[in-house]
């Protein structure tokens, strides 16, 4: 550590007296989905500007990223920088895993430059700034123009359309007697919380640390319950099913409505054409709830070369480069300017997004919320799915884990 | 080795020093493999277990509190670890056996002369030279609800009426995962069990045949007791090897839907590495590894009086 300290000492000193540049290499995770990974592309541009420093990064699958960071950050071996989500900040505050960039921040001029309050809405729970916002994205309903229109429906903007909308679409098509098609492609599996909170959070008085128990709050779990068990209106596999299987089934017509964001919107597109269209999600219970998909990048405590690290990730929210990594993750850009010239995907689903924002939510900043996602909404959801606890239940269970 | 050999009248001859490296040396030829032994297997095996007595939430590192049996009490009464213990029994007691009775159908057909033979024998391993997530992955298609060919293959002969989600519906889930693992594993009790076969000598068979034996009562009292060693100790290490392993359920379900596919090591490893609550997780595997070490005693105890 001495070591390390001394080294980062002198390589600080090397950069102010603008000598000869100390090399040092920021190791950075990070995770996409896209195939058409534009890591080395922005690597190469910035080592190409940063000579001295080399980036090291690794895409690290999602499905395990927290469980390998948080495991890699007590085993001392985490990486200088990472991309990170809301949720997850205050349990990395609390280990002290992360680097304060409040001084990095004020002096740098990309600040002005990030869409207004994106900043604000990244704050640590202690009034400290850890998070570069890099990409966001909100959540929206995906539907298919074409068999609403065979069915005369319109755009369920009511929990009451939905329900009516995805009893009507869910029907076997070629007579069979198989349904070839089901009303909603809802996400049981780890990530669903988001299509569940939709029904629920938006809901008078309730909010996952208040209100979650009473009538209202158990009236949204009862909502998802009944159109999977009553209405049938799910595929049979939801309570399984992640990101793969909703995204899969919604391209190859076996859905009529998920909830998603931009992100896929130009799979969408290239899987189904003009049959695919967005719109906010539905209201239920006198309020609208979705989320807002945030992202962020953050220096990690134990960094070597800290300002090195920093000048990473600063680099990826500054003009032009933002816009590269949003072209390939298929969210939207943080920076101002990379926002207004953006053409990556078709206005409709940009209007979705943008309508929903006034509504977009993010999750509590708490440090239950991370086993939330992780395992109590999954394990408890999929019991209600398959009939083995109420949602009274699965409720209360939520509600105990924010009221500890 | 050679001391045993050598007559006790040169050991006397030897000088005091040399006899002292004689006597050291093995202990200096064995440290090496005791010394990796004890720093990566046993020495986690006691923090697991030291650990297991302690409050221990990985996001506080800093809060490392004594609580004793704390964490054990609270096992005992969680619904979870029940359903987790009845799970692994269930698990258990069907995957070994199917795999073990494939394994010895297999290994008695590879045994039989038949053209390409060699070719068979080297396919067979295929299925136990996968890697377990590739292995996971693969009959996730196969059991998929909209796509997979065991619907599909089910539905056009008419044995179902619609597609089922083998591994979604929580009644078919931990069969459909059974039903994976012993695909996995038998490949190794026909490889173990064709081993045993050929060391059995053919003039047991031909004096039988002599005397009137019919087949089945050569195999009943010359093929079973040739290799019933080796099939004792196939199902032991297959007994630990199972009961550790949770790699296939982990990526083909996680232990969903609901607990409906969670076993003991799956429950600790979500407790220890998703929950981050490492004294909660190490006191669920340490109640399983005692567990598992009664049964092997049993085993141990039942099958080698019945061998030797």
């Amino acid at each position: 550590m001495k070591l390390a300290k001394t080294l980062g000492f002198a390589s600080a000193l090397a950069l102010v007296a603008g000598l000869a540049q100390a090399d040092s290499t920021v190791r950075f995770w990070y995770h996409f989905d896209n195939a058409d990974n534009p890591m080395d592309a922005l690597i190469a541009a910035f080592e190409e500007a940063n000579p001295g420093i080399k980036i090291e990064a690794d895409n690290v699958p999602w499905n395990s990223y927290y469980d390998q960071l948080y495991t890699a950050i007590i085993g001392g071996n985490a990486p200088d920088a990472a991309m990170v989500k809301a949720f997850a900040q205050p349990r990395l505050v609390e280990m002290g895993a992360l680097a304060p960039i409040d001084d990095e921040l004020a002096s740098w001029d990309g600040r002005d430059q990030l869409l207004d309050n994106l900043l604000e809405l990244a704050k640590g729970p202690d009034g400290k700034q850890y998070y570069l916002p890099v990409q966001y994205v909100v959540l929206y309903l995906y539907y298919r123009p074409d068999m609403f229109e065979e069915l005369g429906l319109a755009v369920p903007t009511t929990c009451e359309e939905f329900r009516d909308a995805a009893k009507a679409l869910t029907r076997d098509t070629d007579g069979d007697g198989q349904i070839d098609v089901y009303g909603f492609g809802f996400r049981g599996a780890k990530g669903g919380h988001d299509h569940w909170a939709s029904f629920t959070l938006g809901r008078e008085g309730v909010s996952l640390t208040d209100g979650l128990t009473s009538e209202a709050g158990v009236a949204g779990t009862q909502f998802v319950a009944d159109l999977f068990q009553t209405d049938e209106a799910f595929p049979p596999s939801a309570p399984n099913d992640g990101f793969q299987e909703i995204i899969g089934g919604f391209k190859a017509g076996k859905t009529a409505m998920t909830i998603h964001h931009i992100g896929s919107a130009n799979g969408m597109v290239e899987a189904l054409g003009d049959k695919v269209s967005a719109a906010p999600v539905p209201e239920c219970g006198g309020g609208r709830w979705t989320a807002f998909g945030d992202e962020s990048t953050a220096v990690l405590a134990n960094a070597e070369d800290k300002e090195a690290a920093w000048k990473w990730i600063s680099f990826l929210s500054s003009a032009g480069n933002n816009s590269m990594f949003n072209a390939a993750t298929g969210q939207l850009p943080v920076v101002k300017a990379d926002s207004q010239s953006w053409s990556l995907h078709p206005q409709r689903f940009v209007q979705a997004t943008v309508d929903s924002l006034p509504f977009a939510q993010m999750l509590p900043n708490s440090s239950a919320t991370a086993d939330f996602v992780n395992t109590v909404w999954p394990t408890s959801m999929q019991r209600v799915l398959i009939g083995d606890i109420t949602p009274a239940e699965m409720n209360a269970e939520i509600a105990e884990l924010f009221g500890k | 080795m050679t001391d045993a050999s050598l007559p006790p009248v040169q050991n006397a001859d030897v000088p005091p020093a040399r006899a002292l490296s004689r006597r050291i040396l093995p202990y200096a030829m064995l440290s090496p493999a005791v010394i990796v032994t004890l720093a990566i297997v046993f020495f986690p095996m006691v923090q697991t277990a030291w650990m297991s007595l302690h409050d221990y939430v990985l996001f506080r590192p800093n809060d490392f509190e004594w609580v004793g049996l704390g964490n054990f009490k609270a096992a005992l009464q969680d619904e979870v670890f029940w359903i987790s213990l009845r799970h692994t029994i269930i698990w258990m007691t069907t995957t070994i056996p199917a795999q073990l009775l494939l394994g010895l159908v297999t290994a008695l057909l590879l045994n039989q002369p038949f053209p390409w033979r060699p070719v068979a024998r080297a396919l067979i391993i295929i299925p136990w030279a996968l890697p377990s997530v590739v292995i996971a992955l693969m009959w996730v298609w196969i059991y998929d609800s909209n796509y997979g060919i065991a619907n599909e293959f089910l539905l056009r002969l008419g044995l179902i009426q619609r597609a089922i989600p083998w591994l979604a519906d929580p009644d078919t889930a931990l069969a459909a995962i059974i039903l994976t693992l012993t695909w996995q594993g038998f490949p190794f009790f026909a490889v173990m069990i064709l081993a045993g076969l050929q060391s059995i000598p053919r003039s047991y068979y031909e004096a039988a045949s002599i005397d009137g034996a019919s087949t089945w009562n050569q195999f009943r009292y010359i093929t079973l007791p040739g290799i019933s060693g080796v099939m004792m100790t196939a199902v032991l290490l297959r007994m630990i090897w199972v009961a550790n392993s949770f790699d296939v359920i982990f990526v083909m379900t996680g232990g969903g839907p609901g607990y409906a596919t969670y076993t003991l090591p799956l429950y600790a490893f979500v407790k220890a590495r998703t929950n981050l609550d490492f004294g909660y997780g190490s006191a669920i595997a340490v109640l399983f590894t005692l567990l598992l070490m009664v049964v092997v005693v049993f085993y141990l105890k039942r099958t080698g009086k019945a061998v030797s």
